[in-house]
């Protein structure tokens, strides 16, 4: 099994197999170094904002166009006792996306390989994506003229390369965890549970929600209190084709409504630029 | 690090006590949470709730400065539970030996040892040493029962810290040192292993050496010394602090731990008659006694021909201190202060920011004619003179920014925490105009030879008779040549002196190791201890710090051919102690070193007795053979490992003394309230304003401490100028805990004032239940803490130095600053 422990060169060969690309992340193992969220930066040569000084320690706050992936920090006190947690927010690479089947020019994809990612070209700035992921992860440009969505690639670049993604290259511990099989992922998430009794919730977080993803996260608290939204079961673009597939004469409406929400974002960005100068 | 970083996957318990590796040394969490995986236990003390503490199966508070309380009282545990390794005790350390009738011990004297001139400070040791019998060898009760028995003096001295008075000082509930204390305790047995890691946490307090002195106690008492998964580590926190040290870096030290010569020995007899230690027990290996051979080796490495036997091989040249001089970072920038210094290379360093008491720090920088700051980019050292509340038209000094090459832009070793010495290639070149620090020092040495031979001085033999032979294929300066410098070379055919027929080194080579070393400028060496670094071995030269082979032969991490470790590859130092007397490994699943009686010689196909496992404190059958057996410690003069330590300033056994400043009125322990022999800048009444403290006052009544965290790197000079690190930590920061913030109505997120006798600064309030109030002999004492890696020069709204708080005071035996505890003031803006 491909691990982070072994050297890239035991990347699988792509010719040879076909790649899933999955992380299991260990949430009991991280210590908040936050190297994957600098890591992340570093590889795609992101931008900072500006912050101030976070007394979570969470920082920024939230992802953002310019931020794919960060660690949040949840301090308790139970019984005069307190603990700190951290875990790591990014894409979860569904086996099925949501951004993907809402997307009416097909910028979002899910590769063979697993990475669900954008192609900037093809985006005309309808941001349904974002409004359609459970997870609320991709995230919009609006300071730029030509706003793109961001999000996490999974390195997309990186495993076609047979390099290991950032995040988990970087981590120390082991706690972002890769494997080229979502079963082999999953297989090892059921078997750290079970030989680790009291030390898990029993819950694969991403091995039914949304249908299923290629990032799965282990932890010793219910996920919701590490800031992951409860999401259900169902493949969403099952319920949106429902949806979609019994009103066919809306997509034309989606399509205009959203190249006129582009044209007026792009007006709107041009208006703004004009004002700051 | 007594051990190294991936041992610590062998331990069964691993005490972080004075560290915060999850924050500061990422990377060793790989191997503290494989030690998890296998049921080790992670104990955290720490006054502050840290990302480390969250990942520990056992958490205790303590307030800053007790540690010798809370480790005296794990000593008592220890010995009220018969948890001790009792064969190790007897066997292995001086717990046996008789001291001296007349020593007696702050539990008798008001909280001093015998000897102590309270005018002077300092303590005559007369009385601090061993009952020797008519052989001169110290006297022993192997039963451990005598009274005058280290064991036994021991016992007595730890058992004034009963659970109460530890808790009384330190303000851990009992029930969390016991927890500590038991957990700890159970690595006394031969398959129980424990390891301790600490780093700045312990060193930066007027005790702080007797910090660490507790725990190598504690560590012998149970047996963990020597062994894999044990020792003590000290996380060094720079890459290659390791390597500085190792290289002399430190006022008092040549390379390889070798003693700077002092004016009182004016000639090399004088020194090697002082620094040679000497033993008359024939199974003591007295490593030391090697001594001569490698400072004259030393000589020979950097003054070449011109050292020879008749100038005393150049060492009238060397650079000495007066006798009893101390010229450690405080004493430098007090000095400084003084206006006592001309000049100052600022290089690689940001004292501004940096030094304790940085307002005195700053003001000393501007006593100086010239200053040359050698540093990657600006930092508020170099712009010191445009520094807050500082009118540059009042700065005389002349300012000098060489930019400098970062580590990846050059080529050299690196040494890390566990000693290993590990080849670096340049990865790009410099940018722009800078240059790696060889070069520019190499530019320096042309320059200042140059004025020397042209217009003389007053002493130029030291610089105009240096070797400097690094030129190569078109390179001005080859670091590998000073790496093979450093590793020496047989400068003349070297014979076994009992075996004239053995041929042991070969004019020209370089030399194997340090064993084959000579007292008479034969051989050379810039740094014996890295003898074996840069090698011939079958005719060819061998790099030995760039292998990158990968076997683990033990399967406990060693990883023998990687990189080199100091000293002769040694992975575990004192591993003699990990076998008992017939060299059987204590623990054979953690067998680091084995004797093998039926050995076989791979060439002769003969049996040859010998170690196997790591390289062993040297070749010698185990302790037990009669004829050739040695004691495990072989760089102590008696074989031993000394519980009993009578070399330090400050006394044979570590004594609780509160910080300089402290929250409370006396010590509860004893009368004495500081630590007795800690040279005070200011006696309170009298010295500089810059140098006066507070204890006990209300005007600043929380103790606070620095450190640092993962985002930010030391005074913040590589990581200020990274965005993707300032976007996390952007600002300067103080935590403190629910309880103060609720009694001052502070909310999270506001600006507060924090301030000392000495200075102020604003800092971003944390509001968190990672810090509790202490219940300190009854009354409730807040503790606050805050990173020190920010500055006034980047960025613009970062805030300030948290240095501009610290006192100028030090350890008695080091001098290093007492930045971990000292009394604030925090209040709203």
């Amino acid at each position: 099994m491909a691990t982070n422990t072994a050297t890239e060169k035991t990347m699988p060969d792509q010719s040879a197999k076909k790649m899933e690309a999955s992380f299991l992340i260990d949430t009991t193992k991280c210590i908040g170094c936050r190297g994957c969220q600098v890591a992340c930066k570093q590889w795609n040569g992101n931008q900072t904002d500006p912050t101030k000084a976070s007394p979570t320690f969470t920082n920024p706050l939230k992802l953002n166009s310019k931020t794919y992936t960060n660690i949040a920090f949840f301090e308790r006190e139970q019984n005069g006792a307190v603990s700190w947690d951290f875990a790591r927010n990014g894409c979860f690479h569904c086996k099925k996306p949501a951004c993907v089947s809402v997307c009416p020019v097909e910028a979002l994809v899910k590769t063979p390989e697993g990475p669900v990612i954008y192609r900037e070209g093809r985006c005309m700035g309808c941001r349904y994506c974002i409004l359609a992921c459970p997870f609320n992860v991709p995230k919009y440009e609006w300071e730029k003229l030509a706003p793109k969505v961001q999000k996490c690639t999974f390195c997309y670049d990186r495993l076609l390369a047979g390099m290991l993604p950032s995040c988990a290259k970087s981590c120390p511990t082991g706690t972002i965890h890769f494997s080229d099989s979502i079963e082999k992922n999953l297989a090892e998430a059921k078997k750290r549970i079970a030989e680790h009794p009291g030390m898990y919730v029993n819950h694969i977080y991403g091995e039914k929600e949304a249908g299923g993803t290629s990032v799965m996260l282990l932890s010793a608290l219910p996920l919701d209190q590490l800031g992951h939204l409860k999401v259900r079961d169902q493949v969403l673009p099952d319920l949106t084709w429902k949806y979609i597939g019994g009103i066919p004469a809306i997509i034309g409406v989606v399509l205009a409504a959203g190249i006129g929400s582009w044209v007026i974002t792009r007006r709107n960005q041009n208006m703004d630029k004009e004002g700051d100068e | 690090m007594t051990n190294h970083w991936i041992d610590l996957k062998n331990a069964d318990v691993v005490l972080v006590m004075g560290g915060n590796p999850a924050e500061n040394h990422p990377i060793s969490m790989k191997w503290i949470m494989k030690a998890r995986e296998k049921g080790g236990k992670l104990i955290v003390v720490d006054p502050r709730f840290t990302r480390t503490a969250a990942k520990a199966d056992l958490y205790a508070p303590l307030r800053s400065g007790t540690d010798i309380a809370f480790l005296g009282g794990m000593i008592k545990y220890i010995l009220d539970k018969n948890l001790y390794f009792k064969e190790y005790v007897a066997n292995y350390t001086n717990a046996a030996y008789l001291v001296n009738p007349d020593f007696r011990m702050p539990g008798q004297l008001n909280g001093v040892f015998s000897g102590y001139d309270g005018k002077a400070r300092k303590y005559d040791k007369k009385t601090w040493s061993f009952q020797m019998d008519d052989k001169g060898l110290p006297k022993k009760d192997m039963t451990l029962k005598d009274p005058n028995c280290v064991f036994q003096l021991l016992r007595k001295h730890y058992s004034r810290y009963t659970l109460d008075m530890v808790s009384d000082i330190t303000g851990t509930p009992k029930e969390k040192l016991v927890e500590v204390y038991k957990l700890f305790g159970s690595t006394g047995k031969a398959n129980r292993v424990g390891t301790e890691c600490y780093a700045m946490g312990w060193t930066q307090h007027t005790v702080g050496t007797q910090n660490i002195r507790a725990m190598s106690i504690i560590q012998l008492l149970l047996g963990n010394i020597g062994m894999a998964g044990g020792g003590i580590n000290a996380l060094r926190g720079e890459s290659n602090v390791q390597g500085s040290t190792d290289h002399g870096l430190l006022f008092h030290i040549l390379p390889g731990y070798v003693p700077v010569p002092s004016a009182a020995l004016p000639d090399l007899k004088a020194y090697n008659e002082k620094f040679t230690p000497k033993t008359k027990d024939p199974k003591s290996v007295n490593w030391w006694g090697n001594r001569p051979k490698y400072i004259t080796s030393y000589l020979k490495a950097i003054y070449g021909t011109s050292a020879t036997k008749d100038n005393d091989f150049g060492y009238a040249w060397l650079p000495k201190i007066d006798e009893g001089m101390n010229a450690s970072w405080l004493m430098l920038f007090d000095q400084m202060f003084k206006g006592k210094f001309e000049g100052f290379f600022a290089w690689g360093q940001n004292p501004a920011c940096s030094g304790a008491n940085a307002n005195k720090t700053r003001k000393a920088l501007a006593k100086l004619k010239w200053m040359v700051n050698v540093n990657l980019f600006e930092n508020e050292t170099g712009s010191f003179w445009k520094g807050p509340g500082i009118n540059p038209k009042d700065i005389q000094t002349e300012v000098f920014m060489l930019p400098c090459a970062s580590s990846v832009e050059k080529e050299g070793s690196i040494t890390n925490s566990g000693r290993w010495a590990q080849w670096r290639y340049a990865a790009i070149p410099p940018i722009g105009q800078s240059k790696p620090d060889t070069e520019i020092i190499h530019e320096l040495y042309k320059r200042v030879k140059k004025l020397y031979q042209t217009k003389g001085g007053k002493f130029p033999a030291p610089i105009t008779n240096l070797t400097w032979n690094y030129k190569s294929k078109g390179r001005e300066i080859d670091t590998h040549l000073i790496a093979r410098e450093i590793n020496g070379y047989y400068l003349e055919d070297i014979f076994d002196a009992k075996d004239a027929t053995k041929q042991l080194g070969k004019k020209g080579e370089l030399c194997t190791n340090f064993v084959t070393l000579q007292a008479d400028g034969r051989t050379s060496s810039g740094n014996w201890i890295y003898g074996g670094s840069y090698t011939h071995k079958e005719g060819k030269i061998i790099n030995m710090m760039a292998r990158r082979g990968k076997a683990d032969p033990t399967g406990l991490g060693l990883f023998p051919e990687w990189s080199f470790s100091w000293p002769v590859n040694r992975r575990i130092i004192y591993n003699r102690a990990a076998v008992d007397q017939q060299g059987r490994p204590w623990d054979p699943k953690r067998a680091i070193i084995k004797w093998n009686p039926d050995k076989l010689d791979p060439k002769t196909k003969k049996t040859a007795p010998g170690w196997e496992g790591d390289v062993p404190d040297g070749p010698a059958p185990p302790m037990a053979d009669e004829k050739a057996g040695k004691y495990p410690f072989i760089m102590r003069a008696d074989g031993m490992g000394s519980i009993f330590g009578p070399g330090l300033a400050d006394g044979p056994f570590p004594e609780h003394y509160e910080a300089l400043e402290c929250p409370i009125q006396e010590n509860l322990l004893s009368k004495t309230k500081i630590n007795p022999a800690i040279k005070l800048f200011h006696d309170g009444k009298t010295g500089a304003p810059e140098d006066i403290y507070y204890s006990c006052d209300t005007r600043y009544p929380y103790v606070a401490t620095t450190y640092r965290m993962t985002e930010h790197w030391q005074t913040g000079i590589m990581t200020r100028n990274i965005p993707w690190l300032l976007e996390m930590v952007p600002q300067q920061y103080v935590e403190i805990s629910k309880e103060l913030a609720a009694e001052k109505k502070i909310v999270n997120g506001e600006r507060l004032k924090v301030s000392s006798a000495r200075g102020e600064l604003t800092a971003v309030a944390f509001v968190t239940g990672r810090f509790k109030p202490f219940k300190i002999g009854g009354s409730t004492v807040h503790q606050v803490g805050m990173p020190w890696c920010f500055g006034w020069f980047t960025p613009k709204d970062g805030g300030e130095s948290a240095n501009l708080l610290t006192s100028t005071i030090g350890d008695a035996n080091t001098m290093i600053p007492e930045t971990k505890a000292f009394m604030v003031n925090v209040e709203k803006v």
